[in-house]
């Protein structure tokens, strides 16, 4: 159930992307670790007042998604989309490289940073979670919540939704696109580092959290890419299908799984569940 | 008609990758409160001119390359396509007109207004006065309006940027002639109502003229005849090549015809 609240929520990035752009962005994943490490930067900053950490390193990472966009892939519209899509793979690179300068290979411990613990709760049924993932259960909740809301009936969601069905009638009737996709890899990089953030502060956080991002790609993928809702049942698939292999096959297979059962979707059915058909052949 | 200039296409001249000249020269007015026709038969360079008004032409690696467009004297071309709508100049594309997977509510509300009007509820009566059926239309995904109701919808989203000049491309290109007929008359009462000028580019020059002012005829990029409606209704060559009423000279176009199915045969 965790790992499925992180896949779906790390998964929500790519979609949102993907829906408004067409561009998979492969360097999400790093861009989450990223929202995590501006915790780090944050915790030490603000050691005062460990909240305030925490929403400063949200809204940065925000602000870094939007900034992505505007100055790298802005540069990219025109060009091909698999032209997009490898500067995402040199980004993702460019920010894993830049994270082990700034703040080395060595796990770091946010949560003992900002002085809290991570109690065990015991749910009714006899259930145990620490705080913090179930605090990732809410996030994805929330998240997604607010994520149909605004995409449903926010007047800039609806904008979105125009720009990635049609990026040229979108701008004829006054909108901007920049603004739209600026804000789709704002809202990205923001759901990707809340992620990351609560991952981090559950467990701790070293660069191979980028793994992670990496696993939660074949949830979007087998959901749709341009899908929500297929984000939110591919994670819940992917997670099933790992915890399920880890419990009765063996734990070694585990990062293996999500991987399988993506070529297995893909040559099922290529578009995803949720994804609509004729998306695929502009990949 | 004694308006106001509104916009200005002076010698514009538009080249398609650097290499492909696709209209030369073309100079048209439109006057505020003017319904204005542009005509002419395909590939005459109508919606290239369209589309240097409303400044499309980047994406398709299309520049202005001399000329001007000007719209209240501010020059237009070369401009994003956002910016020349929040202006006041909006365009009705001839294809994909409409975002197919939102609602008809939805395709109204991502318009960007220009906030001229406070409320957004003035504009959305404004909408639904002018197009009463897409009101219960409203729920509806446009991908699944017909035709006539797809360009309902398409001016209405035009009209809710709020602009002082419409431009609309093929307004009746493959409608029935009573969806034509009845948007014809929407027209009319918009300019008539909202003081919005139209510039209608057509190739079905009968429905064009009944409601324009002046009309301008476009032959291989430049323009070959203008005029006040009337007199273009009366004159001999529109008469004969865009309304089909010609006198005698039907055969010669047979022979056209014949000829070219020959050359495509054994050439």
């Amino acid at each position: 159930m965790v790992l499925a609240a992180i896949y779906a929520l790390i998964a929500c990035g790519y979609v949102l992307i993907y829906r408004v752009s067409r561009v998979l962005n492969l360097a999400h994943g790093e861009l989450m670790m990223l929202g995590a490490y501006l915790l780090v930067a944050t915790a030490s900053a603000f050691a005062a007042s460990p909240l305030m950490a925490v929403v400063f390193a949200a809204v940065m990472s925000l602000a870094v998604g939007g900034m992505v966009y505007l100055f790298l892939m802005r540069r990219m519209t025109g060009e091909t989309v698999l032209a997009a899509v490898l500067t995402t793979v040199a980004l993702g690179i460019l920010i894993r490289g830049l994270i082990v300068l700034f703040w080395s290979a060595q796990q770091q411990h946010p949560r003992a940073m900002l002085g809290w613990d991570n109690p065990v709760i015991v749910l009714p049924g006899d259930a145990r979670i620490s705080l913090y993932s179930g605090l990732l259960i809410v996030a994805t909740v929330l998240v997604y919540g607010a994520l149909f809301l605004f995409l449903r009936f926010g007047r800039w969601g609806i904008r979105m939704r125009a720009a990635g069905q049609n990026p040229l009638l979108a701008a004829q009737r006054g909108i901007n696109l920049h603004a739209v996709f600026a804000l789709a890899w704002g809202l990205s990089t923001f759901t990707g580092a809340i992620a990351g953030m609560l991952i981090a502060l559950d467990s701790g956080l070293d660069s191979t959290m980028t793994m992670i991002g990496l696993k939660a790609f074949p949830a979007a993928l087998v959901g749709g890419l341009d899908s929500l809702v297929g984000a939110l049942i591919g994670a819940l698939i992917i997670a099933g299908a790992e915890v399920g292999v880890i419990r009765f096959i063996d734990p070694l297979l585990a990062d293996v799984v999500p991987f399988i059962v993506l070529i297995v979707m893909l040559v099922i059915r290529p578009w995803g569940l949720f994804g609509t058909r004729e998306e695929l052949d502009r990949v | 008609m004694t308006g106001t200039m509104l916009l200005e296409v002076d010698k514009l001249e538009v080249v398609y990758q650097r290499a492909i000249t696709a209209i030369q020269g073309v100079t048209l007015a439109v006057k505020e409160g003017q319904i204005v026709a542009l005509l002419g038969t395909n590939g005459a360079g109508k919606t290239t001119t369209l589309r240097a008004i409303s400044g499309f032409l980047g994406l398709d690696d299309a520049r202005v390359t001399e000329g001007a467009v000007r719209f209240r004297g501010d020059r237009l071309e070369n401009r994003p396509p956002h910016e020349i709508t929040r202006r006041g100049l909006s365009l009705v594309p001839e294809r994909d007109k409409v975002f197919p997977n939102l609602t008809v509510a939805e395709n109204l509300q991502a318009v960007v207004r220009r906030g001229r009007s406070g409320d957004a509820r003035v504009m959305d009566d404004a909408a639904y006065h002018f197009f009463p059926k897409l009101k219960e239309l409203r729920k509806r995904e446009a991908g699944l309006l017909s035709g006539g109701e797809r360009q309902m919808l398409a001016i209405a989203a035009g009209l809710m940027c709020e602009p002082d000049l419409l431009l609309i491309d093929e307004l009746s290109l493959g409608l029935a002639p009573v969806a034509v007929e009845s948007l014809t008359q929407s027209l009319v009462s918009i300019r008539d109502e909202l003081a919005i000028s139209i510039l209608l580019v057509e190739q079905s020059a009968g429905v064009a003229l009944r409601i324009a002012d002046y009309g301008y005829v476009l032959e291989n990029g430049r323009i070959v005849l203008d005029g006040d409606a009337e007199r273009l209704t009366g004159h001999a060559d529109i008469q004969e090549f865009y309304l089909g009423q010609a006198s005698g000279n039907r055969r010669s176009y047979r022979d056209v015809k014949q000829y070219r199915r020959s050359r495509r045969w054994y050439g």
